[in-house]
């Protein structure tokens, strides 16, 4: 963009993680599911499915009892409150209450409070607890954090939108210390709408493969504790050094054909972060299994990256868990710096046969030994949102 | 392999101009009073002579992409091109990955919601004969999903203005706009934009009883709005906080304009820009709680 400074940023570190997902109530379920090829697509039990064309999708059976947890009704709250347990087990958060701020993206918050409060003998006063920003609340309160609480709504890409806005209150000096990341509860309303708009597949999901037919929903919620570079000393998961978003302005609930905003932000965060295409090692495709998506995806990609693109490891975990939509974006960044630490690269579960439109280099069929030290992570979402991140994981 | 700064030539970094400072360019409100801040009343819990809200039309835009459009929409894309009208700006300065969107709402997505879960509740309450799949997934309303999210609202603004820029979708009340009009000044000093359009709209009428029962949450009466205001790089400098008490604008704001919600703040700017010869200026807004400020001096 002629005219202005572009300004590389600041990297902030990203300390520890906590989540929970179909495959388990921590992060270490989350990502043994990952490298060991779980499959977490089950028929959902929770609410009734029977009348849509698909009922699958990635349900959490479980969910441990949660101190104080009996008088929390909304579902994507226990999730989130669920998840902070996870985190607070891994770290202690140290910091001034109004020195700590609360950021979660979200694609329908506590919209499942609104059908309860509209159902035949519904209360509604629970339709308060549908607002979007409601989950964010209750998730300070329980950390006692006084500084800003924010939602983001920015639909499948608001995770990644958090953990960047955390990133900007660090640099900004507003906090010390921020509970990102993102989450979202599967509830008969959103299970409706995309099956009412043909996206949910019958079959399998299968990302960038041949036969791709849609993809399932999956509820999760995923948080990391971030602070200002050097403020921790001990452990961490590793760093976010570039975020950015664009807006396709094309289309409401599909993406640009060409993927310019896609490759905007990816190109925009890599500029953040101080960083070219050539220094990027591994990519967390948003990879849904859609057929549009995938090629626009791998389009961009292919575009970005360049002469790279043979080489770089691409994979997506949509297929694992579900698409886990505000969630999404959080649990792939820590994957992606799990990947680092660990040493492996999770495969595409249900990638059998790549469609050559969206040919990468796959991680296919088992996990990769490989220790991607730089990272992108993409993510989309209704109403053109187009959003990337640039981490760096570190050693052990 | 090792983790640097990418190389920036010494030509470009003369090129290029540092943004150290930003400014309200203008600022355009439409609520249920009427267009503009004159429209609005002295007082309005006075004015709303017992109503607990002030409606806004339908903006009657022309065109077969709105017409599926929800009334939150169209009420963001006249505020947009409200303050383009109103600024002599033309679209096409605002057209393009030059300049950001951030949009807040508190509640502007309920109405979509709302309709939603009303769909599906009449279509269970009604025996459905069909048979196989052309019962199953047939649903009243399919389009209507996407609006639920609150990012196609601003996407349909994009859509509608050409706007490939960075975006934020912000959701919550008075102190959800305090922190969207922060990221606009951010990204415009971080050099991610050359302008940005913070916009917030809130719409009631179709939620008013759920509404009804929210009182401890807002106030009355309220009054739907749209607004919309314009940053630039410019020389006054952000000062982005968390005061314990309500500045004389957002006493004013909410004195004149009634409850707003995300609106407020942008209200406020609006009230404050009539006096602020020197254009320094603060705004603070309160959600649930919290209370935020941002002050530009």
């Amino acid at each position: 963009m002629p005219g202005v400074t572009r300004l590389r940023a600041e990297p902030v570190s990203l300390v520890a993680a906590g989540a929970v997902t179909p495959f388990g109530g921590d992060v270490d379920a989350f990502w043994s599911g990952l490298v060991t090829g779980g499959d977490a697509i089950s028929m959902i039990e929770r609410f009734p499915v029977d009348d849509l064309r698909v009922g699958r999708g990635g349900e959490i059976k479980k969910l441990r009892p949660l101190p104080g947890a009996r008088r929390v009704r909304c579902r994507a709250t226990q999730l989130l409150l669920a998840a902070a347990e996870d985190l607070l087990a891994r770290s202690a958060i140290s910091a001034a209450p109004e020195r700590i701020a609360v950021v979660l993206g979200t694609a329908l918050g506590g919209v499942g409070e609104l059908e309860r409060a509209m159902a035949p003998g519904g209360r509604v006063r629970h339709a308060v607890d549908a607002l979007y920003d409601s989950p964010a609340h209750a998730l300070a309160r329980r950390l006692g954090a006084r500084g800003p609480v924010m939602t983001v709504g920015a639909a499948c890409a608001a995770g990644a939108s958090a953990l960047g806005t955390g990133a900007d209150l660090l640099r900004a000096d507003v906090v010390d210390v921020v509970v990102a990341g993102g989450y979202d509860a599967l509830c008969r309303f959103v299970m409706r709408g995309f099956d009412a708009l043909r996206s949910l597949t019958r079959e399998r999901v299968r990302p960038f493969d041949k036969r791709r037919s849609g993809l399932l929903l999956g509820e999760a919620a995923g948080l990391v504790l971030m602070t200002r570079e050097g403020a921790t000393t001990g452990p961490r998961l590793g760093r976010l050094l570039g975020h950015a978003s664009a807006s396709d302005g094309s289309h409401v609930a599909a993406p640009d054909a060409n993927g310019r905003g896609l490759e905007l932000a990816i190109r925009s965060a890599l500029d953040e972060a101080g960083l070219t295409p050539a220094d990027v090692e591994f990519v967390s495709a948003h990879g849904t299994g859609t057929l549009v998506n995938d090629r626009i995806e791998a389009d961009v990609l292919r575009r970005v990256l360049g002469r790279r693109a043979p080489e770089t490891p691409v994979n997506s975990i949509k297929a694992s868990i579900g698409h886990t939509m505000g969630a999404a974006a959080a649990l792939e960044a820590v994957m992606c710096l799990m990947a680092g630490r660990e040493g492996v690269v999770p495969q595409t579960l249900g990638l059998e046969e790549p469609d050559p439109a969206c040919e990468l280099d796959h991680v296919i069929g088992s996990p990769r030994a490989a220790r991607p030290r730089i990272s992108l992570s993409t993510s989309l979402g209704f109403g053109g949102c187009n959003a990337a991140l640039v981490l760096e994981a570190v050693d052990r | 392999m090792s983790v640097s700064a990418s190389p920036r030539s010494a030509e470009t970094a003369r090129r290029e101009k540092r943004v150290t400072g930003t400014a309200v360019q203008a600022v355009a409100v439409l609520t249920g009073w009427g267009e503009g801040i004159g429209a609005l009343p002295p007082d309005a819990a006075g004015a709303a002579a017992g109503r607990a809200i002030i409606p806004l039309g339908r903006p009657a835009l022309e065109g077969e992409r709105f017409r599926r459009a929800t009334r939150e929409c169209l009420l963001g894309v006249a505020a947009v091109d409200a303050l383009l009208r109103e600024n002599h700006v033309s679209r096409d300065v605002v057209k393009g990955s030059s300049t950001a969107l951030i949009y807040v709402t508190g509640g502007a997505y309920g109405a979509s919601n709302h309709a939603w879960v009303a769909a599906d509740t009449a279509r269970a309450a009604e025996s459905d004969t069909r048979a196989g799949d052309k019962r199953r997934g047939a649903v009243a309303g399919t389009l209507h999903f996407p609006y639920t999210a609150p990012s196609v609202m601003s996407g349909e603004v994009a859509i509608e203005f050409g706007l490939t820029g960075p975006y934020g979708i912000l959701i919550g009340g008075a102190a959800a706009t305090i922190d969207a009009l922060w990221q606009a000044t951010l990204l415009l000093q971080a050099g991610r934009c050359e302008r940005a359009l913070v916009l917030a709209v809130e719409t009631f009428e179709d939620c008013a009883e759920l509404y009804a029962r929210a009182r401890w949450l807002v106030g009355r009466p309220l009054v739907e709005a749209a607004a919309c205001a314009l940053l630039v790089p410019g020389t006054l400098r952000t000062r982005y906080d968390a005061p314990r008490a309500a500045s004389p604008l957002e006493t004013r704001a909410r004195a004149r304009a009634g409850e707003t919600l995300a609106c407020a703040p942008l209200i406020a700017l609006a009230l404050g820009r009539e006096h602020a010869a020197s254009g320094s200026i603060g705004v603070t807004g309160e959600w649930r709680g919290r209370r935020a400020g941002l002050y530009w001096h």
